[in-house]
């Protein structure tokens, strides 16, 4: 199994969330993370999928498929080392008193997470990286007993010298300042 | 004043300059049935209810405009739609309510996408206030509809209404064409526009691009390909038709010398009498046609989709060919085979760009490969269906008789089962657009309202529907549309009292467990003259030349029952599963 992140650019309407899933569905192809939000130019919305697939030419076929839903303005799959990509986490610790203290140097300098919150009972910490770098922290934070877990989906650009943007129809766009 | 101007500013000034009486602020209905008219739609297949009163009272102002056909089932307004458009070129409109009526639509919808039908689909929809209450007659039309329409959209204001319907028809008949499903909340038909109506036709999307002329260099690979080609062949499908390519295709053909053979919608869009025509192909098209794919050296695909039906076991297709795949929608490249040279772009000017790079050629030889399976074929089936021995009618006999008294010019609506492969091989088509049928979603009871449809959309031609004892009684309500309509739909019952093709299935590869294929039928005749329509039963083959006379002399619409041997089988036939050249002939 491949992983492939799949870059979609969409007229940001309702419904179209459904209309991109939708395709996946039909071919039996699960997805292992989702990120969709409006980009700089308004009324745009950008996709990061990602899956897992063993069938380049699959992948290729619904690409394809997507790109035929006539509110997508462009579509774009990659491999991963074609993309820098990341995920952000947040880890709810617990902070019973008496337990064993967190050692806040090796969670910044080495894990590069930071704590975001402070409670009486537990900490929140943020920690953004790869899914690998984020289930070795995982590994290293666990001990201490994580009371939450929750990961983004994957956001990743791609490392081609040009703006993804540059392939979007010509239109007069507007831009969030 | 100023106002009165802004609202007649359209392309198409003619149709709105009398509708100058009209209220300036119209509602949601009224700027809906005024943006049809503008959009030149003349004809409306629908079925009124609650949620979509609004508009059929504003239709009742401009029955003078706009033509509206009552049907029997919403499903009838889909195919009619469908055959309308198939026939006349136009964007097929269906206008339906909410939750039954729209749910009943979906199978002429889903028919439509895969056939790459233009349709605009407006279905009423509870008020915007309601949506998502379980309201009386509400259905998610749009969640039910996304995976089967071109687009669709919900119209939940008023305002609204002029854009999305200008959108709706550029999407539905631009590019590969398909159905558009509108679904207009009941507020936004009673609720006035904001701002006085006026029309603007969409000409293109930013997030729609369909491309139609194809990239110079992918048409200069393709020219090479077909100038190197030893045993090229040609396959086109109905993409020839949408994009009116008949003459461009005759002439590239007439060029190279290049045999060619058509898919299921394909069929009319070369006569079958010319010399360069190999026959159809798939499942059950000719011998030739199916064993010569697999040793062609190059194999021209025109605006077809490689459907499993032609392809057979996509894996054993046409290994040995380089593939040239000309065709508009860029997703159907490399999706059942891979092309070497995919030519994206409409069938009409990718051909007029290819023509003058093409070297005149003669394939003779290789051309004479198909006449020598014909001869096979001929002798083995096609001689022995035309001129059988049996007691009762064969299927066959019937469509080569009517071939000939319509000379091969008639349009021909097959449903869908061994009546429509039938149709398919024995009709002479001499003319192009003359064979509607539902090839992607096979979809029984689609003839009766299609060849309805077609009727409307083309009244200068004889259209004659070819439909199976089963496929009837699935529609077999449109008989009371066509009948109040009075025109001349003739329609043919190639009874056996049975589902035949899934019965030969049955025989061919379940050993023969007739397993719930038998039907016992009713009197179709007195059916249809409860509806008011004319028709009788022919059992004999002496009288059948006589009954056809009789259908096609009727100059209103006519039922001709024929009951035809009960076990025939269709063939040739390639076993599902199986590849093209493993072709049967028995």
């Amino acid at each position: 199994m491949t992983t492939y992140t799949i870059c979609v650019f969409t007229e940001n309407t309702i419904g179209i969330l459904n209309k991109i899933t939708i395709l996946f569905t039909r071919r039996r192809i699960n997805i292992e993370s989702l990120t969709v939000s409006e980009t700089e130019r308004k009324g745009v919305s950008r996709f990061t999928i990602v899956i897992h697939h063993d069938s380049r030419e699959a992948v290729e076929k619904l690409v394809r498929q997507i790109r035929k839903v006539v509110e997508v303005l462009a579509v774009f799959g990659y491999l991963c080392d074609e993309i820098v990509y990341n995920e952000i986490a947040l880890f709810k610790i617990a902070t019973p008193l008496g337990s064993k203290a967190l050692d806040i140097e090796i969670i910044n300098k080495v894990h590069k997470a930071w704590v975001v919150y402070w409670h009486l009972d537990y900490v929140a910490i943020q920690k953004t990286g790869t899914e690998e770098e984020i289930f070795q922290f995982f590994d290293y934070i666990k001990p201490h007993g994580i009371l939450e877990f929750v990961r983004s989906g994957r956001v990743a650009v791609s490392k081609s010298p040009h703006s993804l943007v540059d392939y979007l129809p010509e239109a007069e766009w507007e831009y969030y300042l | 004043m100023e106002l009165k101007e802004k609202q007649l500013v359209t392309r198409q000034a003619e149709p709105l300059a009398d509708l100058s009486h009209q209220p300036e602020i119209l509602n949601g209905s009224h700027a809906l049935i005024r943006s049809l008219i503008a959009e030149g739609v003349e004809t409306i297949f629908g079925y009124p209810g609650g949620a979509i009163m609004p508009v059929y009272d504003a239709i009742y102002d401009y029955q003078d405009q706009i033509n509206h056909i009552l049907v029997r089932h919403e499903q009838g307004a889909g195919h009619a739609a469908e055959g309308y458009a198939r026939l006349s070129g136009k964007v097929g409109v269906c206008l339906v309510t909410s939750g039954p009526g729209a749910t009943n639509l979906v199978t002429a919808v889903a028919d439509a996408i895969i056939d790459s039908t233009p349709l605009v689909c407006v279905i009423g929809q509870v008020a915007k206030h309601l949506l998502g209450t379980d309201a009386f007659q509400e259905t998610d039309v749009i969640g039910v509809t996304m995976p089967i329409t071109k687009w669709n959209y919900q119209i939940t204001s008023a305002d609204e209404v002029p854009e999305i319907m200008a959108k709706a028809f550029y999407i539905a008949k631009s590019g590969r064409p398909g159905p558009v499903l509108i679904d207009i909340t009941k507020n936004a038909q009673q609720e006035l526009m904001s701002r006085p109506f006026s029309y603007t036709y969409c000409e293109k999307l930013v997030s729609y691009h369909p491309r139609l002329s194809p990239k110079a260099d992918q048409v200069e690979k393709a020219a090479k390909l077909i100038n190197e080609a030893k045993r090229p062949f040609l396959m086109f499908g109905h993409g020839v038709q949408l994009a009116g390519a008949e003459k461009e295709l005759l002439e590239l053909v007439e060029k190279t010398g290049i045999p060619c053979a058509s898919t299921l919608l394909g069929l009319s869009s070369v006569p079958v009498d010319h010399p360069l025509y190999a026959g159809w192909l798939g499942m059950h098209g000719n011998y030739g046609t199916n064993i010569l794919t697999n040793q062609c050296d190059v194999l021209i695909g025109v605006g077809l989709r490689f459907d499993d039906r032609v392809t057979g076991d996509a894996s054993r297709y046409a290994k040995q060919a380089k593939i040239i795949h000309i065709e508009i929608d860029p997703a159907e490249i490399d999706k059942v085979v891979k092309a070497e040279a995919p030519v994206v772009g409409d069938a009409k000017q990718a051909l007029q760009m290819l023509l003058p790079l093409v070297k005149p050629n003669d394939h003779s030889v290789w051309r004479n490969e198909f006449r020598k399976y014909d001869a096979m074929e001929d002798e083995q089936i096609t001689q022995p269906e035309l001129a059988p021995t049996t007691e009762k009618i064969k299927m066959a006999e019937v469509v080569r008789m009517l071939s000939d008294k319509t000379k091969g010019e008639a349009v021909i609506v097959a449903d869908v089962g061994q009546h429509q492969m039938v149709a398919a091989r024995y009709y002479q088509f001499k003319r192009s657009n003359s064979f509607i049928t539902s090839g992607g979603l096979g979809t029984m009871g689609y003839a009766l309202p299609a060849a309805f449809g077609a009727k409307v959309g083309d009244p200068s031609r004889e259209v004659v529907a070819i439909i199976g004892d089963g496929c009837f009684q699935m529609t077999i309500q449109e008989l009371g549309t066509i009948a109040q309509s009075g025109l001349p739909v003739k329609a043919i019952i190639l009874n056996n009292n049975y589902l035949g093709m899934v019965r030969q299935w049955q025989q061919l590869f379940f050993e023969k467990r007739y397993s719930f294929v038998e039907l016992q039928n009713p009197d179709f005749i007195t059916i249809a003259k409860g509806f008011g329509i004319a028709g009788h039963t022919c059992s004999q083959r002496e009288s059948l030349s006589e009954s056809l006379d009789q259908l096609l002399q009727s100059d209103k619409p006519y039922l001709l029952e024929v009951l035809v041997e009960k076990e025939e089988n269709v063939f040739p036939m390639v076993p599902s599963g199986a590849c093209v050249s493993d072709i049967r002939l028995c």
